[in-house]
């Protein structure tokens, strides 16, 4: 019953914080038991446990389970320290319908689930206020959707070996579509709200989705493994170098938070497409990392950046440092089983990664910068944003335990 | 009368990439959910036929009631969005039954078919009335494709897919461009 | 004592900076005086750890997750190393005064650079030699972003080559442990990304590097840290190798092309010294000119050689604990510091060298010809020595974190330790020579007294005391009066409200020795490439501006076009 009650409570109090909106105490007072239940049960569950009690079958796997738990650590950081009530209850409405649809995405036993789950995502967040138009909100999700149910069909069906070829396409494809990642780039807005913008795609809903479409990849087209994992690492490497450059090169500092996103998209992406543990693991480790700090320094970025302050003390320092990759943040474990990963495939590939490596420095020091100068509750969830990111980086076994590697 | 139905699907997405207005994007949507039950129930797949049928027809109801109160069949520069439907119908029709093999050929060409000019009407497409009642008819062709697996997928697609149909129906842009 | 006391040299500075974190935070004034304790409480802990044993001692803590297990080790190697940054890491810490942001910072990278000499494998050793790169570059910007510092992308790169060298061990060989490494495992491949990371690591270049601009700072606190955490570092991979590879490289080509590359460094140190027009400029290039010589004597692949690299080392230490608490003006302690760099008799600076350059010969044929370069860089540097004792002091800097009776303390250890060389070979440099490669008999020796090598023996207390002996009548007659700086052949600086010396750069009466044929020429092409832009009716072929709008502009149109291409890249 734990992955109903994981996404049935989140939802739950998402809708409570969206119908308490003029009483915002009691809207975050609610949701927040709502979500917290909701993630303890998604805490309890055995990974891998199938639950049938309401007629769907619901199975999560421990990686899903992982970044479920990461995202809802996220939320409750961001959440927490936020500075203004009606801003936690906004907060606590998308973020619990995000997390909802998460775990939903993540406990999907069929690809044709986590395609509806997409659809029911995309369009929620296309009908709330934002700058962009609605239609603009809606293309790359769909495209996403459309491609998925495109795959699932020609591998569903028999016929020559390239319906198979076209399936894996389309997967990949819309894989990348529902990311927003190169080349299906989502159209971007720096002044929209971060809830409304394609940020949440890649940087809350993307993770699971990614990882719950690889793990059906693998039974609708099994023979073309070797084809999925080209297509992923040759797209990773174009996200690295286009997201890595763009980010620096960018006039507007949100787009070059949005670009950042990106790059380490395009690590992640080589990591999942290496179809070897190392790979896996180096992918986990820099999903976490996206979720669990490079997140919330971009929501904490948004004032700073909306005001022009950019700032050089340590903290930014030590931000910069941790959205580069630098030792000892996870971003330089996850580069390590990366490089040994693509060594055990083919060495000229780590080269080729490890100079692209290089490309994150002059963004982030960019990025870190955008920061300002954290003050108050803001400067202590930087400070926890940059500890637990070094904590992963130090010792990272016990978070990819939890997520069964 | 299988062959009807996917031609009826066909037709009825046919009419949602052709139309603008509230009546004709409903009556296509009810089209297509009609053909997509009348499949499913062939298939022996009675829950998920009612479970489109209701949801699709629910769906379709709420879509007649929002909008401007127009048919807006084919306004004038539709041609794009005519060759659009035949192109869109044929090449369906032979990945359909040319490329892909076996049984079920007009569950694929109504699944295909409806799947392609639903996602072509949503990326061309700017009104959201529109917009939502294509991913109306996109949602259940979402489920028509777990159809295809040789086991089966069971009811619960496309119980999740009417219920997306329908709460699609219910959205009220508030973008810009809301309605 | 139990294994888990490892962790003390690591945990002890580590704590420290904790400390100092929390109170700064707390809104105390933590002070220096927590990050120093955390220093020479490593350093105890490092000799209580060391010398009741004096034999190799493992700590494992299970696997970290990256492929790299928490294993220790404190080897003859490690406590060479860990000797090497701890004792300036303490001396600087303790004397010079830092915010509490820096002491933090200063003291949990001297914790990364001790886990990095006491990491058991190869990737441990990265991570934390990449933890100490990060943190020395953040202490140099906290400290003044504007003022060189070594690249970050550089030291990323090395630390990022080392795990890369780490991982193909691992798949090679089945294992990065330094001590259970299979000899065949170490290729060329792997070697040339393990030397690449300790060259960039280190800084090691013919051309000014890092440890040379650092000089150039406002300020020397962060310089001379990270100067002390990160340029140690890169020779002790290189000494490590020897331990994979049972005594030598993969192949000896690898020796001699580093053993010429450190006499370039050391030439290169000697060549702008004796041409700069400052002596903190000059100063700047001591360790990079040391750094030459340890380079080349270590790459020769004798145990001579390498027991002379690790004693140069040890000097470099002193230096570098000497050198950033020295006032820009001129004085004894300037003077002393420039003999004891300068390899003057009977300095340690001296004795070492002359052991090296003795093992270059020792090793014969090729290599004797390094030796020669390396007496070329040695003369040149001496002259610069001479010169850059009447040369105009610098920029000046904050008299409150100069110490000139502390550094001429330090400068005149150097010089009188020249006769103790015999000790600080036995005690530190053979053991850790014996850990990574294994000695013929009779290949080196000594004792309290006397180096023993193949072909000589060096009485070395005998020999060079005299010359102590020699100097300190010298000095008694002669005092230290006459001290060319003060004698005004330089333009007088204005001095600053809190600077000690000259505010700002003075001009040399002195010339340069001898010019580099072609480098007026090279400048002049280096000026020409920076200078180089694209012409103005090239520059609308690429517009990163319309690029980055058709690319992220969420068109259908380009999405079906991405989607047409892959499709036809996967099926043709």
């Amino acid at each position: 019953m734990e992955p109903e009650l994981a996404i049935a409570l989140p939802a739950a109090g998402s809708a409570c914080a969206a119908m308490l909106k003029t009483r915002p105490k009691a809207a975050v007072v609610s949701a927040a038991s709502l979500g917290l239940a909701g993630v303890a049960a998604i805490v309890v569950y055995a990974p891998g446990s199938t639950s049938e009690q309401l007629g769907f079958a619901f199975s999560v796997s421990a990686e899903s389970r992982a970044l479920v738990i990461a995202a809802a650590a996220a939320l409750a950081l961001v959440v927490a320290l936020a500075p203004l009530l009606v801003e936690r209850a906004t907060l606590l409405t998308w973020g619990l319908a995000g997390l909802s649809g998460m775990v939903a995405i993540a406990a999907a036993t069929s690809i044709e689930i986590v395609i509806l789950v997409v659809l029911a995502l995309a369009a929620l967040q296309a009908a709330a206020p934002g700058k962009r138009p609605f239609a603009t909100r809606l293309r790359g999700p769909v495209l996403a959707a459309t491609l998925l149910a495109v795959a699932a069909a020609a591998a569903r069906s028999d016929g020559p070996s390239i319906l198979s070829r076209l399936a894996a396409v389309a997967l990949v494809a819309g894989l990348f579509a529902a990311l927003g990642a190169m080349p299906y780039i989502h159209e971007f807005d720096a002044e929209e709200r971060t809830a409304t913008s394609p940020v949440p795609w890649m940087a809350f809903i993307g993770p699971v989705m990614v990882l719950a479409v690889l793990t059906q990849a693998r039974a609708l087209v099994p023979s073309e493994g070797a084809a999925v994992g080209a297509m992923m690492i040759a797209l990773g490497l174009i996200n690295m170098l286009w997201g890595s450059v763009a980010s620096w090169r960018t006039e507007g500092g949100a787009a070059a938070w949005h670009y950042s996103f990106m790059a380490d998209w395009g690590l992640a992406l080589c990591g999942l497409g290496l179809a070897i543990a190392d790979g896996r693991r180096a992918a986990v480790l820099v999903l976490l990392g996206i979720v669990l700090s490079r997140l919330p320094l971009y929501l904490w970025s948004r004032q700073a950046l909306r005001e022009k302050r950019p700032n050089d003390r340590p903290i930014n320092l030590l931000a910069s440092a941790m959205l580069a990759g630098a030792a000892p943040f996870a971003g330089f474990a996850a580069r390590v089983l990366l490089l040994r990963g693509a060594t055990q495939l083919y060495w000229p590939l780590a080269l080729v990664i490890g100079l692209g490596l290089l490309l994150w420095l002059p963004p982030s020091l960019r990025l870190g910068r955008s920061l300002g100068l954290p003050r108050g509750r803001q400067a202590w969830g930087v400070g926890i944003a940059l500890a637990v990111n070094a904590a992963i980086g130090l010792y990272p076994q016990p978070f990819l335990s939890l997520a069964g590697l | 009368m299988i062959v009807a139905a996917a031609f009826t699907a066909w037709l009825g997405a046919a009419v949602i990439v052709l139309s603008d207005g509230r009546r004709a994007l409903a009556i296509g949507l009810a089209l297509t959910a009609a053909a997509f039950s009348a499949l499913a129930w062939a298939g022996g797949e009675h829950l998920a036929a009612a479970a489109i049928f209701v949801g699709g027809g629910a769906a379709a109801v709420l879509r007649s009631q929002t909008g401007d109160d127009v048919w807006g069949v084919m306004p004038p520069g539709s041609t794009p969005r005519l060759i659009l439907s035949l192109a869109g119908g044929l090449l369906a029709l032979w990945i359909a039954t040319s490329l892909m093999t076996g049984p079920g050929a007009p569950a694929r060409f109504a699944a295909l078919s409806v799947l392609g000019l639903m996602g072509a009407r949503i990326l061309t497409e700017t009104k959201p009335p529109a917009l939502l009642t294509a991913l109306s008819a996109l949602a259940l062709s979402v489920a028509m494709v777990s159809g295809m697996s040789g086991a089966g997928a069971g009811p619960s697609p496309y119980i999740a897919a009417a219920v997306v149909a329908l709460g699609v129906s219910v959205v009220h842009a508030a973008g810009p461009d809301g309605a | 004592m139990p294994s888990l006391a490892l962790l003390a040299p690591v945990a002890l500075p580590l704590a420290a900076g904790g400390l100092t974190a929390a109170l700064g935070l707390a809104g105390r004034r933590p002070g220096r005086g927590i990050a120093g304790a955390g220093a020479w409480a490593a350093l105890l802990a490092l000799f209580a750890l060391w010398i009741p044993v004096r034999s190799s001692q493992e700590l494992n803590l299970g696997p970290l997750g990256f492929g790299a297990g928490f294993d220790l080790r404190l080897d003859g190697v490690a406590f060479a190393f860990g000797l090497v940054i701890l004792v300036p890491a303490a001396v600087l810490l303790t004397l010079q005064p830092r915010s509490w942001q820096e002491g933090t910072v200063a003291a949990v990278g001297v914790a990364a650079a001790m886990l990095a000499v006491e990491a058991g494998g190869v990737l441990l050793t990265a991570l934390a030699g990449g933890t100490a790169a990060t943190l020395a570059v953040i202490q140099l910007d906290i400290e003044d972003i504007r003022a060189p510092r070594p690249p970050w992308g550089v030291m990323l790169a090395a630390w990022l080559a080392l795990s890369w060298a780490g991982g193909i061990l691992q798949v090679v060989g089945g294992t990065a442990v330094y001590a259970a490494v299979p000899v065949n495992a170490l290729t060329a491949p792997v070697f040339s990304l393990l030397a690449a990371a300790a060259l960039m690591a280190s800084g090691l270049f013919p051309w000014r590097g890092w440890t040379a601009q650092l000089w150039s700072r406002p300020s020397l606190r962060a310089a001379g840290m990270a100067v002390v955490t990160l340029y140690p570092l890169g020779f002790y991979l290189l000494v490590r190798a020897y331990e994979m590879g049972d005594g030598r490289y993969p192949q000896p080509i690898f020796g001699v092309a580093l053993a010429w590359l450190g006499a370039l460094v050391a030439l290169g140190a000697a060549v702008r010294s004796q041409a700069v027009a400052t002596r903190r400029s000059y100063l700047g290039e001591v360790i990079p000119g040391f750094g030459g010589f340890v380079l080349m004597a270590i790459a020769l692949g004798t145990t001579v050689g390498l027991v002379a690299g690790l004693v140069m080392l040890a000097t470099i230490a002193v230096l570098a604990a000497c050198l950033p608490l020295l006032p820009d003006r001129p004085g004894p302690a300037s003077l002393l510091a420039i003999v004891a760099a300068a390899g003057l008799p009977p300095g340690l600076a001296f004795g070492a060298r002359v052991v090296g350059l003795e093992a270059t010969f020792e090793a014969g044929d090729f290599l004797g010809l390094i030796g020669i370069a390396g007496i070329a860089a040695w003369v040149i540097s001496m002259v610069a020595a001479a010169r850059a004792i009447g040369l105009p002091p610098g920029r000046g800097r904050p008299a409150t974190e100069t110490f000139p009776r502390v550094a001429l303390v330090l400068a005149a250890l150097t010089v009188v330790a020249g006769p103790a060389l015999p000790v600080l070979v036995s005690a530190v440099a053979i053991p850790a020579q014996v850990d990574v490669m294994p000695a013929a008999a009779g290949a080196l020796g000594g004792g309290l007294i006397s180096v023993a090598t193949h072909q000589a023996d060096h009485p070395a207390l005998t020999h060079i005391a005299p010359f102590l002996l020699l100097g300190a009548i010298a000095y008694g007659i002669a005092g230290l009066v006459g001290v060319p700086g003060r004698s005004g052949r330089t333009e007088p600086a204005p001095p600053g409200p809190a600077t000690e010396g000259a505010a700002s750069p003075l001009k040399t009466l002195r010339p340069p020795l001898f010019t580099m044929p072609g480098s007026v020429a090279l400048k002049k092409l280096r000026r020409q490439v920076r200078r180089a832009t694209v012409p103005e009716q090239y520059r609308s072929i690429v517009n990163p501006r319309s690029l980055e709008l058709a690319a992220a502009g969420g068109r259908p149109l380009l999405w079906l076009a991405g989607l047409v291409a892959l499709a036809y890249a996967v099926n043709r």
